[in-house]
């Protein structure tokens, strides 16, 4: 049941890995976010270009462009039906998109078809392109028959190669960052629900991926659990790790972001620095928006 | 009054003695004609309990082939059903349609004789000789060709049942579709499948026994010739009885097992 495709080696370089366990140190105190400095590296970390979706007649994505460079945190927020989750789901191709182009570390995902018939031309790219898109879901989606340890070492062994104690050994310290060190033996219909999704963030990151990719990872949870996840990924942003991130968590996404970028019906009606947009939205709509929702 | 307990003394002249030992003779009359009563199921000839117990092991033989290959079948069909183009879709379902439709009897009887003479055509026709197909791998071939039809809607069920949100996160976090399904969902499967599929199992235990129609010794068969030899029906068909209660009730042991293992993730629902 080996991977036969993807050595350990081509893309879980030691470089990432040595990062990973400095910034270790780093997650333990959750301090408030200071100014987040915006990294102008030379190439962008995860480019999408002009998607379309279409479900049927119905298009739920007329066009959508977004850059992240290494480190950015992107928020998309915008009201249900703005196609925020769409958008997400399209970048790791659970969405197949109509048209437009993703890019991950400057490759390009290949697709041939078009239309209603579009899909991926090289499937082991796309999986090898998903390993390296950490997605966490709304509703956690840990594999109720394993318990949180094997759920964090499941995509490392099955998908990286990386050898069984190795994974372990990282699991059972990432578990101990997101505080569930001593839950790894439980299986994920225990825990509560923020628990789970501390779980769900936990087996994303155990993949040392590039772009981590968060849709609604509060929207499912009890008010009084939220705090412990967003407490999670903010420690997260403040590693220095690229995420998109879906939210509702007006608040939360001012604060942890260096972009905020606000879809209307499958468009972006405004875009920009957190501090910008929320004290100066140029959008009527996005005023409105932040007005009276959050 | 106490004269009349005296007649009941334990020694003569009293009676309660021989009272006794004609209670301890009747004992042993019926002790003994309930020795003889079971001596046909005595193992070794001329007792016939050894060929029920070869009829019982020939029965599982066959059971357990059967719902092997019934398993396999089922499984092809189900992935068939969910994931086929419309020709393989439209087949399985005149599979599971036809088979589900007819009842077995007539189905063994169909697939016994046309099976081998298909087979035997086919030999025929390379310029083979005719073979005699044995009675075990005709059984397992029938009843699990049977078995196949319910199968396949029980794993397809079962398939439907798996949250999608966790096969989602398979796909999501880079596994190959065919590693998604042998790691993920056919784990997160077997919980569904688990009751349809225990009774699956206690259904062909029992299916054997049509195959007594077409000349297989098993449990049944057996236990109608040992009746037929000795003329004790009741005897026989008690004792054929009790085993195949005694495979149910170990079957379904082992199946509570499983069970309990493949559900071990989710909280006891009381």
């Amino acid at each position: 049941m080996r991977s036969k495709g993807y050595a350990l080696s081509s893309y879980c370089c030691p470089v990432r890995i040595l990062l990973h366990s400095e910034a270790l140190a780093s997650l333990t105190a959750y301090g408030n976010m200071t100014e987040k400095p915006h990294s102008n590296g030379p190439s962008a970390t995860l480019e999408v270009q002009d998607l379309h979706k279409s479900f049927g007649e119905l298009e739920v994505l007329k066009g959508v462009s977004m850059t992240a460079r290494e480190g950015d945190v992107v928020s998309i927020i915008g009201s249900s039906g703005s196609g925020k989750s769409t958008f997400l789901r399209c970048i790791n191709l659970l969405e197949m998109p109509t048209s437009g182009s993703i890019r991950l570390s400057g490759e390009e995902l290949k697709f041939k078809g078009s239309g209603a018939k579009r899909m991926a031309a090289d499937k082991k790219q796309v999986t090898r392109l998903r390993s390296q898109l950490g997605m966490v879901f709304q509703s956690f989606n840990l594999w109720q028959h394993m318990s949180v340890l094997q759920n964090v070492m499941e995509g490392q062994v099955q998908v990286l190669g990386v050898p069984k104690a190795e994974a372990r050994e990282r699991a059972e310290s990432i578990l101990q960052r997101v505080g569930l060190y001593e839950k790894r033996d439980q299986y994920p219909a225990f825990l509560s629900g923020g628990q789970q999704q501390r779980a769900a963030i936990a087996r994303a990151v155990a993949m040392e991926p590039k772009v981590m990719l968060f849709d609604e990872p509060t929207s499912a949870l009890d008010p009084e659990l939220v705090g412990e996840v967003l407490k999670v990924i903010r420690g997260l942003a403040e590693e220095g790790r690229t995420m998109i991130l879906v939210t509702h968590e007006m608040k939360f996404a001012r604060d942890v972001s260096s972009e905020v970028v606000y879809l209307h019906e499958g468009r972006v009606e405004e875009r920009g620095a957190p501090g910008d947009v929320f004290n100066n939205p140029s959008s009527e709509r996005f005023a409105a928006f932040i007005q009276t929702d959050h | 009054m106490e004269n009349a307990l005296d007649l009941l003394a334990l020694s003569p002249p009293g009676w309660g003695g021989n009272l006794l030992r004609g209670l301890w003779s009747t004992f042993q009359t019926t002790l003994h004609s309930m020795e003889n009563a079971l001596e046909p199921l005595a193992l070794s000839p001329p007792g016939w309990g050894g060929n029920l117990l070869r009829g019982l092991w020939s029965t599982f033989q066959i059971a357990a082939g059967a719902y092997a290959l019934g398993l396999t079948l089922g499984l092809f069909g189900a992935f068939g059903k969910i994931y086929g183009g419309p020709v393989l879709r439209g087949t399985l379902a005149v599979y599971t349609t036809v088979i589900r439709a007819v009842p077995e009897l007539v189905l063994i009887l169909l697939l016994y004789y046309l099976g081998t003479d298909l087979l035997n055509i086919a030999l025929t026709s390379m310029g083979f000789e005719r073979i005699d197909i044995s009675g075990l791998w005709a059984g397992i071939y029938v009843i699990g060709f049977v078995q196949g039809a319910y199968s396949t809607e029980v794993l397809r069920g079962a398939f439907q049942a798996v949250p999608f949100g966790q096969i989602e996160a398979a796909r999501a976090i880079g596994m190959s579709a065919f590693k998604a399904h042998w790691r993920i969902i056919l784990p997160a499967m077997v919980p569904f499948a688990i009751p349809g599929l225990a009774n699956l199992w206690l259904i062909a235990t029992k299916e054997t026994a049509l195959l007594a129609v077409v000349g297989f010794s098993e449990l049944a068969l057996e236990t109608k010739q040992a009746a037929g030899a000795t003329k004790s029906y009741f005897l026989f068909y008690c004792a054929a009885g009790a085993l195949y209660l005694l495979l149910s009730l170990v079957s379904t042991g082992v199946f509570s097992l499983v069970e309990r293992h493949f559900r071990r993730g989710q909280p006891q629902q009381s």
